[in-house]
């Protein structure tokens, strides 16, 4: 087990770093990758520019730049481009949101997933299956800032149910932050809703027939024992390793759409606004910790994973 | 009292005085009996300024809280129109003393002002304050490396700027400049050249704003979320004539969804839309017929235009150049954006001293283009068929402009095709000198009123490897014998040249050296709570905070 | 990394249950191949064949632009008619108000669809934009699972070293999340292009957009194909292969290549849908399809900026895609049943 952790781990810690290389590199592609003439404005000076090159080491290597800018990050000094604001301060500000976002519609979308797929699965080939089948590939077909979109306009804009989007605060007022949440987790929700059941009916319908099911049935175990017990536990395996990934994704800025479109202030959207700024560190601190949160999430799985389906030892 | 008020400022730009100035502020604060002193509003702005420090910033959001919060040498008037491009003193006490030559300025600073951290103010500071925009890179340390003696060896680690200097005991402040510049008022005017006490770290202090004097203070700062601009209580003691003290205590509110943002003035949710940003024409409509008693459309200094390249084919022709400015239909533009355009040719904008009276030399430019006789000058040069790419910002409305532009050029003639980048790195892009664009997407928003501003970017001195402003390369004597005699001149003075400016933007209109289609004009809008017709809308910096009232 | 549901090597054809809306369906008879028994029961899953119609349909339509575009509406899709005035019931009305309010669906030839803010016909933009959208859509499938199949069988041929840098490769790319690894790519890589040495791609182009998609996906169809291999290449026939001295490049795309090819099958549809609806979220964050070139999320995103003046600029291009990506999805699906290995990608929004 501990050997495993540190196998883990150390997967991580490179993985992340590869990660930042590549965001790094990716960053000098560009034509104009020297940040300097972007930071000094229209009205500056070649003095001026060269004074921000040499003030921000944009005139050393490559190399010396990277290792420089991970070592604030380490460190947690790193300041934006843009603003020169802390960036692991604005993406504590920001993490409330996309927690809310990712916990609310990690919930709907587990629950309403293993709901639909069970009932899809139990009634199969029937009519409610059929339904629930067209249901859910509606919503993978659906891109999320089209649905948002949508929504905001109807509900929000002209029935006024809810108010469309912006975030406010928890701790500030739990039921109109309730209020502004229930929108975007739904839009969120909706594509992993489809998807979940749809994995879930087909691996419900796998199971069925497998040797030790039918030994647990052969057993004596009632019909209602052997679907719970047997059948749910073991479908449901490949339902949490997904959720668990998905869920760190949103947690780690995935949910860049979603937030853009119902205007929170999440990571995703700092990460967005950073890209578009061509603001390279908080572009590099996010991707970290988005794979962080990717990695380290399917590292739970796996052990969540391995209580669940006895066949599996780590 | 309002339009009395305006009159007589008219009447003192005409006087270029500055002494009745100070009375006509003094006169505002008391004017206007509809409004009532104290209470707070809630401004809703769809960008956040880009730092909140004033050393730093450099936008028009910034702007918003700095001239009110970290007063300088020298400010502008709280007054409308052309009347609010007058600088008066602010920390100082009268206008510089400019030597002979032009190149000395005395200055002398008000005594016993104490910051919002009750330290005294002290002349030093105003070196200590230059000095930390230049260490920090604030956008617009040219206006002063270029200009002042020794601010260019400051930024390259010399101990001081040895063209600065300060007593404190008389409370003088002598600048001396390399050549005459006559806006180096205006450069003083700018919130960054704001007095900061001589304990102010050298660092961005964005989270926690640095003390500053002035009616307001900059306070509770939550980076693109929110932040107050909030009265400043020890401000009414030691106020500056033509400084009024303020009425309300300020909230700002980041919104980045213009929607929302109108949509919350519009019902009261909110109360002030940042002028900076553009109301959505969905609702603009609804806005000018149900709420037009609080709503109005502002001109502003920003100039929109599509650069030309003077060395390049096609545009190297005068005859191409001319055919464009001939064949662009501002009004379509217009529609582009909202109908927030007006149509114009020149480059200096309307609201600056210096925009010429002379009809348009290629069309008027509200009515419909001539496109045939536009097309004719193209196949006249020979130039049917050239290729021509487009460089756009991938911001909307621009990159709508740059669709219809090529559609222009392809009706012409010409083959063209656009080049849309990302708004982040449109201009460093366009700047860079060896990409010679050919043609694009180009604006131009006074940094402060004075002709000079614009005029750099047709300068031979814009010309950069990078960072080059001048995208149209153009290189005329008569622009560069123009600008060595007016740029000497003070802006205090500028009215006097007035005429010899309108003479250079004609000459430059029928150069056809930039397809200038029109300035920008801003909304001015608030909620029913507010005081509508007290809320200056000042030229440079848009909606005065000071003057905002309750009803 | 972490345990993929989608590397469960499903190397055998099992009927399985009756899935989705297909109908049941016995063993399968001796004598008869595995894509001819699947090609059955796809044939009688009506439902999953009128969705591939459907699609079908919209392809045909979007091809059918230049016709619509010439002989009905009268206008190229990058013409703006800003000061235009129509005539609508013999009122003379603007194509675009003098606020830059467009005109909705006059539902005659012209602006049948109503125009946008450039005054540009939708009905024409829509056609142009699906051809685009799709053309994305289907040159990133292809990159894809060209990429994914070369290297997934590379890599899980010959394991060791090619394995590992691989399969460190394909981490990389899948532990980014896919929007952010799309803007970045997509705001990089859009003034300069792309040069590769031998060849450039231009910024600015649909081409560039399509790469970008198609490169993301790789590992989502690379992983499950490496796990796949890694099973079969301990089966004995690979083993009978290696006796008789094939090569490995035989081996690799002679005897492997033909027993993955069900799982890659399946992801097409699955890839194609994604590769579409990934073009349409990148646009909607400025880096994807760039104006004037109209694409199904460019067209979607500036309704957005007008809504809520004119909310059919929205819902138009969007049912548009919703109904394409639906088809894709129920036919890919009903070919998933027929196959039915248990094939699943991870999406994001």
């Amino acid at each position: 087990m501990a050997r495993f952790a540190v196998r883990r781990l150390a997967s991580m810690v490179a993985v992340m770093f590869a990660i930042s290389i590549l965001t790094f590199l990716l960053f000098q592609v560009l034509p104009n990758s020297d940040p300097s003439t972007r930071l000094a404005g229209r009205t500056a000076s070649p003095t001026q520019i060269a004074k921000i090159r040499s003030d921000w080491g944009f005139d050393k290597p490559i190399y010396v730049q990277y290792i420089k800018t991970m070592g604030k990050i380490l460190n947690g000094t790193v300041t934006s481009y843009q603003q020169q604001l802390p960036v692991e301060d604005q993406i504590r500000q920001d993490l409330p949101t996309t927690l809310s976002l990712a916990i609310g519609a990690g919930v709907i979308w587990l629950a309403l997933g293993i709901l639909f797929g069970v009932l899809s699965a139990w009634r199969a080939g029937r009519w409610l299956d059929r339904g629930l089948t067209v249901l859910s590939l509606v919503g993978v077909s659906m891109p999320v800032f089209f649905l948002g979109a949508v929504l905001s306009y109807y509900i929000g804009d002209k029935a006024r149910i809810l108010p469309a989007g912006d975030y406010v605060a928890l701790t500030s007022d739990p039921w109109q932050w309730f209020k502004h949440m229930l929108m975007p987790w739904f839009a969120l929700s909706v594509l992993f809703i489809g998807v979940y059941s749809r994995i879930l009916r087909s691996t419900i319908l796998d199971t069925i027939n497998d040797d030790y099911v039918r030994t647990a049935r052969a057993k004596g175990l009632s019909e209602r024992q052997v679907m719970i017990r047997h059948v749910l536990r073991n479908s449901l395996i490949p339902i949490v390793s997904l959720w668990g990934l998905d869920f760190a994704s949103v947690l780690g800025g995935g949910a860049i759409l979603t937030e853009t479109v119902f205007n929170l202030h999440g990571v995703g959207q700092y990460a967005a606004q950073s890209v578009e700024g061509l603001d390279i560190p908080p572009v590099l601190v996010i991707t970290m910790f988005g794979a962080f949160a990717v990695v380290l999430l399917s590292a739970v799985v796996d052990i969540v994973y391995a209580a669940l389906d006895p066949r599996i030892r780590l | 009292m309002q339009r009395s008020f305006r009159l007589l400022s008219a009447l003192l730009v005409a006087l270029g005085s500055m002494v009745v100035v100070a009375a006509c502020g003094s006169s505002s604060s008391t004017g206007s009996g509809a409004g009532k002193t104290g209470g707070s509003v809630t401004v809703v702005q769809g960008t956040a300024p880009d730092y909140f420090d004033p050393s730093l910033s450099y936008t028009t959001q910034g702007a918003n809280w700095g001239w009110i919060s970290y007063l300088g040498l020298y400010t502008y008037a709280h007054a409308e129109g052309t009347a609010g491009t007058q600088l008066i003193p602010a920390i100082a006490t009268s206008q510089p003393v400019i030597s002979n030559s032009g190149k000395t300025y005395t200055i002398t600073i008000r005594h016993g002002l104490k910051y919002s951290n009750g330290m005294a103010v002290k002349a030093s500071d105003f070196t200590f304050s230059v000095e930390r925009a230049i260490k920090l890179n604030w956008g617009g340390a040219s206006f002063v490396t270029n200009n002042v003696v020794g601010a260019t060896a400051f930024s390259k680690g010399a101990k001081s700027i040895s063209g600065i200097t300060a007593d404190n005991a008389a409370g003088k402040i002598v600048i001396h400049l390399m050549r005459p510049y006559g806006a180096l008022e205006n450069v003083l005017a700018f919130p960054a050249m704001g007095l900061l006490p001589p304990n102010t770290a050298m660092k961005n202090l964005s989270t926690s704003p640095p003390a500053g004097f002035g009616p307001y203070e900059l306070k509770n700062v939550v980076p693109n979320v929110s932040y107050d601009v909030s009265l400043n209580p020890n401000y009414a003691g030691q106020a500056v004539p033509g400084v009024p003290a303020g009425h309300v205590n300020v909230h700002v509110k980041i919104e980045t969804n213009t929607t929302t943002e109108a949509s919350d003035v519009l019902n009261n949710s909110a109360d002030v839309f940042d002028w900076g940003d553009t109301l959505p024409p969905a609702l603009l409509s609804q806005i000018q017929s149900q709420s037009s008693d609080r709503y109005k459309a502002e001109q502003t200094a920003l100039t929109l235009y599509f650069f030309l390249n003077t060395t390049e084919k096609p545009f190297n022709n005068p005859l191409a150049r001319q055919a464009v400015i001939m064949a662009l239909d501002r009004n379509a533009l217009a529609r582009l954006d909202s109908g927030n355009l007006t149509p114009d040719c020149y480059f200096l904008p309307a609201l600056l001293v210096g925009h010429p009276t002379a009809p348009c030399p290629y069309g008027n430019p509200a009515a419909a283009p001539n496109l045939a006789a536009a097309k004719k000058l193209v196949a006249q040069a020979g130039l049917t068929g050239t290729p021509v790419t487009v460089w756009g910002q991938e911001r909307s409305p621009r990159k709508e402009y740059v669709d219809y532009y090529a559609s222009v050029l392809n009706s012409l003639g010409f083959k063209a095709t656009t080049k849309i980048i990302a708004s982040a790195s449109y201009f460093p892009t366009i700047e860079t000198l060896k990409l010679h664009p050919q043609t694009g997407f180009a604006d131009w928003q006074q940094d402060f009123p004075n002709p000079i501003d614009f005029y750099l970017l047709l300068s031979k001195a814009a010309l950069q490897p990078t960072g080059n402003q001048n995208f149209g390369e153009v290189s005329d004597p008569v622009i560069e014998k123009g600008l060595a005699k007016l740029s000497g001149v003070p802006s205090s003075q500028l009215s006097s040249v007035a005429s010899q400016w309108q003479t250079l933007d004609e000459y430059v209109a029928k150069k056809a050296y930039v397809a200038v289609f029109g300035y920008e004009k801003t909304p001015k809008f608030t909620s029913n709570r507010i005081n509508f017709g007290s809320l200056l809308f000042h030229p440079l910096y848009g909606n005065d905070w000071s003057s905002l009232q309750l009803k | 990394m972490a345990t993929d549901p989608a590397a469960v090597p499903g190397t055998e054809f099992s009927p399985g249950l009756p899935v989705g809306l297909a109908s049941d369906e016995g063993e399968a008879p001796p004598g008869i191949g595995p894509y001819q028994l699947a090609w059955r029961r796809l044939r009688r899953n009506r439902v999953a064949l009128a969705f591939g119609g459907l699609f079908l349909l919209m392809v045909v339509l979007c091809l059918l632009a230049p016709v619509y575009a010439h002989d009905i509406a009268h206008t190229g899709p990058n013409d703006p008619h800003i000061t235009d005035v129509i005539k609508i019931n013999g009122k003379p009305t603007n194509v675009v108000s003098t606020l830059g309010i467009p005109i909705g669906p006059t539902w005659h030839g012209r602006f049948f669809l109503g125009a946008d803010a450039t005054g540009r016909d939708i009905a024409v933009r829509l056609l142009y934009g699906g051809r685009n959208s799709l053309q994305i859509g289907a040159e990133a499938t292809l990159l894809t699972i060209l990429l994914a199949t070369i290297f997934g069988i590379i890599a899980g041929y010959f394991r060791g070293v090619a394995d590992g840098l691989i399969s460190r490769a394909f981490d990389l790319i899948w532990a980014y999340p896919v929007y952010l690894l799309g803007i970045a790519l997509g705001v990089s890589l859009q003034v300069g292009g792309l040069d590769l040495g031998l060849f450039k791609i231009q910024g600015n182009t649909l081409i560039l957009t399509a790469l970008i998609i198609g490169f993301i996906y790789v590992p989502y169809v690379g992983k499950p194909v490496r796990g796949q291999v890694l099973g079969l290449r301990e089966r004995e026939f690979i083993d009978a292969a290696r006796q008789q001295g094939l090569g490995s490049l035989r081996i690799m795309f002679g005897e492997l290549l033909p027993n993955v090819a069900s799982t890659i099958i399946v992801f097409i549809p699955l890839i194609l849908a994604n590769a579409v609806l990934t073009e349409a979220g990148l646009s909607f964050l400025g880096a994807g399809v760039h104006d004037p070139n109209p694409s199904w999320g460019t067209m979607i995103t500036d309704g957005i900026k007008l809504v809520p003046g004119a909310i059919h600029l929205v819902l138009v291009p969007g049912l548009m895609l919703v109904l394409t990506v639906l088809g894709i999805n129920v036919f890919g699906d009903g070919v998933r049943d027929a196959l039915d290995p248990r094939a699943k990608v991870r999406i994001e929004h």
